[in-house]
């Protein structure tokens, strides 16, 4: 008795489904990762007051002008956040994302009370830059639960024009 | 046996796979002006202008691929008129894209002069690309209209659909996700499945509309890469001119433009794009050869789900490799690359070779049955010549030397008609084929006549 010709094109299709195997872990994982920096059931209805965007003025640590969506890249600017908005007894903190996604200014985390005094949070110039890099900024103020934020509760998006 | 008379021309009646190529063709269609719309509408960070312009493209794109590949089963005299509408719309299509992109995107931050400088920088790059991995086919390479095609879809077609589809994502998660890592992934999510879904789209209606050029796992990672090719060309204009813009007045413009072609055009010419795309050509590609639909099916989505993948890790766990700004930095990004795509490149040549190997067995099995049936279209001296791509470069070469130019060519000729009807034998063997045996005949006709045609 002869055995049948292994045909080739099966262990192709079979190593291409081992492939797959670990495709789909590599996407699980993704998806535990989702889960953990934004894991469900946390919405509380909570809302920050953020105040305005407004120019800011580093020297007198000082906000001036009208709430605006947008600035030129040689204008500094801060969100100012009224923390009384927010319940004392929950972990917050308020940060600058660029375009990039990098942190470029923030405060907190910490109870509102202890962040009273931080009511301007500015954006930060980068390192060895003079000016902002253009793009949309994202303000938010996020809730805390075991040390990872888990719910925004105010956000605001402003774009830095070119 | 008896063939039946209709089966006798196999151009009586148009393959159902025709059919669902059209199906998906609409498909995209309706998506890309669904997506334009919404974006239109809720978006507003591209203009009204270029959502019109971009659609024009896209269907000039479409039905010029469809005029262009209808013509390849017409007469010769029809098959020219169709060839030069095909290429006439394509070119309008790519000129309104361009227009697109220069005009209304790029040019406006950057200035025309940057980017096509950006453009003229990029087009060597991925003209060598293409070079390699139609190369790599080194049995039966494919046609350059197709791999051009296939290059072209994924600059135009797929960028074209992706805009607009991950703005609206992007617009979603950030107004609504928590920044930070989880919107990362996201993002990562967003790119993955959307741009390999845009891209091997491409693959799938090349494969529907043009098996005949479509024979094994070899010929979909060709044409998968391709198209990832092409996509990586727009992506990299597109990332060249926007980083220019955005640190030009700081200054270090160039060096981020430069840095985005590097990135890109050197280190990620084939760790990036090409591989990913290159999974879905792969998944086709077995798909071609299975016997039974449910297998057919599981292997392209299979070729989909690591394609995903691969682009997904890439995007959601690059900070996890962080670039030092030292000289130890240069080491890093090559490293980052070669651990985090080496891997699946490295996949993806497995199969590759496991293609070819395969396919040169089944070649010189059938160079061999061939010569057994004594049909003169292969001669038993032939077998061990047309079975090494060296050995049929050092033929032709001699009958450059013997004959000049028209020589090479006519036994460049030859050699394609022998391959090619070797690999109809294997698909009729296999039962792969669904145009009748005259095709077969046809071929080895073909190859008959020209072994009868005089050498200059």
């Amino acid at each position: 008795m002869v055995a049948a010709p292994v045909d080739q094109v099966r262990t192709l299709y079979r190593t291409l489904l081992v492939y797959a195997a670990v495709s789909i872990l590599i996407l699980v994982a993704g998806l535990v990762e989702f889960a953990y920096f934004e894991p469900p059931g946390q919405h509380t209805g909570l809302k920050a007051n953020i105040t305005g965007v407004f120019q800011f003025d580093p020297a007198n640590n000082t906000t001036t002008g009208p709430d605006r969506n947008s600035f030129p890249r040689t204008m500094l600017f801060a969100a100012v956040v009224d923390w009384s908005s927010v319940p004392e007894n929950i972990v917050v903190d308020a940060r600058w994302y660029d375009a990039f996604g990098n942190v470029v200014g923030s405060v907190g985390p910490a109870t509102p009370d202890k962040l009273a005094s931080q009511t301007i949070i500015p954006v930060r110039v980068p390192p060895g830059f003079q000016h902002n890099l253009p793009g949309h900024y994202i303000f938010v103020v996020e809730r805390y639960e075991g040390g990872v934020p888990v719910e925004v509760i105010g956000r605001r998006v402003v774009l830095v024009e070119r | 046996m008896v063939l039946s008379p209709r089966a006798a021309n196999p151009r009586q009646r148009r393959p159902p796979r025709y059919a669902i190529a059209i199906g998906i063709a609409v498909a995209l269609i309706l998506v890309l002006v669904a997506s334009s719309i919404l974006n239109y509408v809720y978006l507003d960070t591209v203009a009204g202008r270029t959502s019109l312009y971009g659609l024009l493209a896209v269907a000039l794109t479409a039905l010029g691929t469809f005029i262009g590949v209808r013509g390849f089963d017409r007469d010769p005299e029809q098959r020219r008129k169709d060839f030069i509408r095909a290429g006439v719309l394509l070119g309008l299509a790519a000129l309104l894209w361009l227009l697109l992109i220069d005009v209304f995107i790029f040019t406006g931050a950057a200035g025309p002069s940057v980017a096509v400088i950006c453009a003229l920088a990029c087009l060597p790059t991925t003209a060598f690309g293409l070079w390699v991995v139609r190369r790599i086919d080194r049995n039966e390479k494919e046609p350059w209209r197709l791999v051009l095609v296939a290059a072209a879809w994924g600059a135009v077609v797929a960028t074209s659909l992706v805009i607009w589809a991950e703005s609206l994502w992007q617009l979603i998660a950030i107004r609504t996700l928590v920044p930070g890592p989880g919107l990362d992934v996201s993002t990562a999510f967003s790119a993955g499945i959307l741009e390999e879904l845009a891209k091997g789209s491409a693959v799938v209606l090349l494969f529907l509309v043009m098996r005949n050029e479509f024979d094994d796992v070899v010929d979909g990672i060709v044409y998968g890469a391709a198209v990832g090719l092409g996509f990586n060309f727009m992506e990299s204009i597109s990332y060249m001119t926007n980083l220019y813009a955005i640190f030009q007045p700081e200054g270090v413009g160039g060096y981020a433009a430069g840095f985005q072609w590097y990135a890109r055009q050197v280190l990620g010419l084939f760790f990036g794009h090409a591989t990913y795309t290159a999974f879905v050509g792969a998944g086709i590609g077995i798909a071609r050869q299975l016997p039974d639909v449910r297998r057919k099916l599981i292997a392209i989505a299979a070729g989909f789900l690591v394609a995903i993948a691969a682009h997904f890790s890439w995007d959601a766990w690059l900070t996890l490799f962080p670039i030092e700004k030292s000289a130890l930095g240069i080491l890093e990004i090559h490293l980052r690359t070669l651990i985090m795509t080496g891997p699946f490149t490295a996949a993806v040549l497995a199969l590759l070779f496991l293609g070819l190997h395969i396919e040169s067995q089944a070649l010189g099995d059938q160079f061999r049955k061939e010569v057994a049936r004594g049909s003169g279209a292969i001669t038993p001296e032939e077998v061990s010549i047309l079975m090494s791509p060296w050995q049929r470069f050092q033929r032709r070469m001699r009958a450059l030397g013997r004959g000049g130019l028209r020589a090479y060519f006519r036994l460049a000729r030859l050699q394609t008609a022998q391959i090619d009807l070797a690999m109809e034998r294997w698909h009729r063997e296999r039962q792969e084929v669904d145009t009748p045996l005259e095709a077969e005949e046809q071929l080895r006709r073909q190859v008959l006549a020209l072994r009868q045609k005089p050498a200059a």
